[in-house]
């Protein structure tokens, strides 16, 4: 089993920020009647979400986090030391986004910045990869983006996604605090060969786009799609996220003894209502730990558990220290799990674009 | 000898844990709201059955891993044509 254990940093802040426009999934037009999207509403948990204009991109979106973030921590830009950009809807093929957005912040051209092209698994493996290299010390300030921007990424005249995804930016502010030995500890997971079971099928160098592959296709009745659209295969991700995101947890918590009596919140990635709860009571963990935002907000990838942070467990963030459990999991198929501490945060009020 | 009684042990074990065709019909009808559980039966075409949806599709999925701790794919959901052949899917991977 591979893990992970970091110290000597502390998680200094949380911000995010989310389109103005809000989708309500009882309007969506798709469904032969209302009772269709109901049902789909109750067991997804999913009521709205946000979408973006037009232009908009995800690192638009995370520039206006930032700024508010590190605003509101009173740090100039110019000390922060590393910026990591966990995001799949990039600005542009090349370069990757993190750059762009270290110069429309005004970093530092000395800084640490690059991108992780993660999904939902992408805040835990965000923490890992910046707390690992802000642990030796030389990094002082970090800022973790996790960012996406689904409704890009997926068609909208795909009734399976459309109810589901949204659209956020995030940001986890990170410190380098000599001493605080407060450790966090990671578990991870892999399996490739459900690669097929998200996937955007052309736009890479596999299938390269063709003027073919951009013909929308009507794949059954509400379900029109591009080739370069990202396909999920609800029963394989479904059959995946009931399994692997339990055993994860269950690992992480066998191999650091965590005593979970004295957890305060268990933080899951956003995927739906029926499966993070499966995945919360195979956990025997109270519906009062797990906070949720995807009621309000849908599956918005790497951003689902910062955003939940902000919007759910700002208050509790903000007091004295609270011990935390994490678990993303999704496209890849990637998933990692990982016991922190967390507390005198300074978490952002949530900031519209 | 030592490891023919491993072996009888892990037969027991398999066929104690081993849920019969019957009972797994039995759990399968029960997914339903609507339909009369009597109706359901081992031939019965189950995508054929009015209240059939993907959702109910991811219901089979979970009460698999409950009851089977068999991690089913949406292949074996939508290519299986009967419950017996879904039955089967599930034996097949224990």
């Amino acid at each position: 089993m591979s893990s992970l254990t970091t110290k000597n940093v502390r998680i200094a802040g949380v911000a995010a920020c989310v389109p103005k426009t809000i989708e309500e999934n009882i309007d969506l037009p798709f469904y032969d009647s209302k009772e269709e999207i109901v049902k789909i509403i109750e067991s997804t948990g999913i009521k709205r979400h946000r979408i973006v204009e037009d232009g908009t991109t995800a690192s638009d979106l995370s520039v206006k986090a930032v700024e508010r973030m590190v605003s509101d921590l009173g740090w100039e830009i110019g000390s922060v030391d590393l910026l990591l950009y966990v995001c799949t809807s990039r600005d542009y093929y090349q370069p990757m986004t993190s750059p762009i957005i270290q110069d429309r912040l005004g970093m530092r051209q000395d800084s640490f910045v690059m991108d992780l092209p993660l999904g939902c698994a992408g805040w835990v493996y965000g923490m890992s990869v910046a707390t690992s290299l802000m642990c030796q010390g030389t990094l002082k300030r970090g800022l973790l983006v996790c960012a996406e921007t689904n409704t890009q990424s997926h068609s909208l005249k795909d009734r399976t996604s459309r109810p589901l995804f949204g659209d956020a930016a995030t940001v986890t502010a990170l410190e380098f605090d000599e001493g605080y030995d407060t450790p966090m500890n990671y578990v991870f997971g892999v399996d490739g060969s459900g690669a097929g079971a998200i996937m955007a099928e052309y736009g890479g160098f596999r299938n390269p786009v063709t003027p073919e592959s951009l013909v929308e296709r009507e794949i059954e009745p509400g379900v029109i799609r591009k080739g370069n659209d990202i396909v999920v295969n609800g029963m394989d991700v479904f059959s995946f996220a009931i399994r692997r995101p339990p055993r994860s947890l269950k690992e992480l918590i066998e191999k650091f003894g965590i005593d979970t009596e004295k957890t305060d919140y268990l933080f899951l990635h956003q995927a739906n209502r029926y499966i993070d709860d499966r995945i919360r009571k195979s956990l025997k963990f109270p519906e009062e730990k797990t906070p949720f935002c995807l009621d309000d907000f849908g599956n918005v990838s790497g951003a689902s558990i910062p955003l939940t942070m902000v919007t759910r467990a700002a208050d509790g963030l903000r007091g004295d220290d609270k011990h935390c459990l994490a678990c993303g999991f999704g496209v890849g198929l990637s998933w990692a799990s990982m016991e922190f501490t967390a507390g005198h945060l300074v978490v952002s009020e949530l900031v519209e674009y | 000898m030592e490891t023919g009684t491993r072996v009888d042990n892990v037969i027991n074990f398999t066929i104690n844990i081993m849920k019969t065709l019957d009972e797994f019909v039995e759990l399968f009808a029960e997914l339903f709201d609507t339909v009369d559980p009597e109706e359901i039966h081992a031939d019965t075409v189950f995508h054929d059955i009015d209240e059939w949806s993907s959702l109910i599709g991811l219901s089979v999925i979970a009460m698999v891993d409950d009851e089977f701790d068999v991690a089913l794919k949406g292949d074996d959901v939508m290519n299986s044509v009967t419950v017996e052949d879904l039955y089967n899917r599930v034996v097949e991977k224990l």
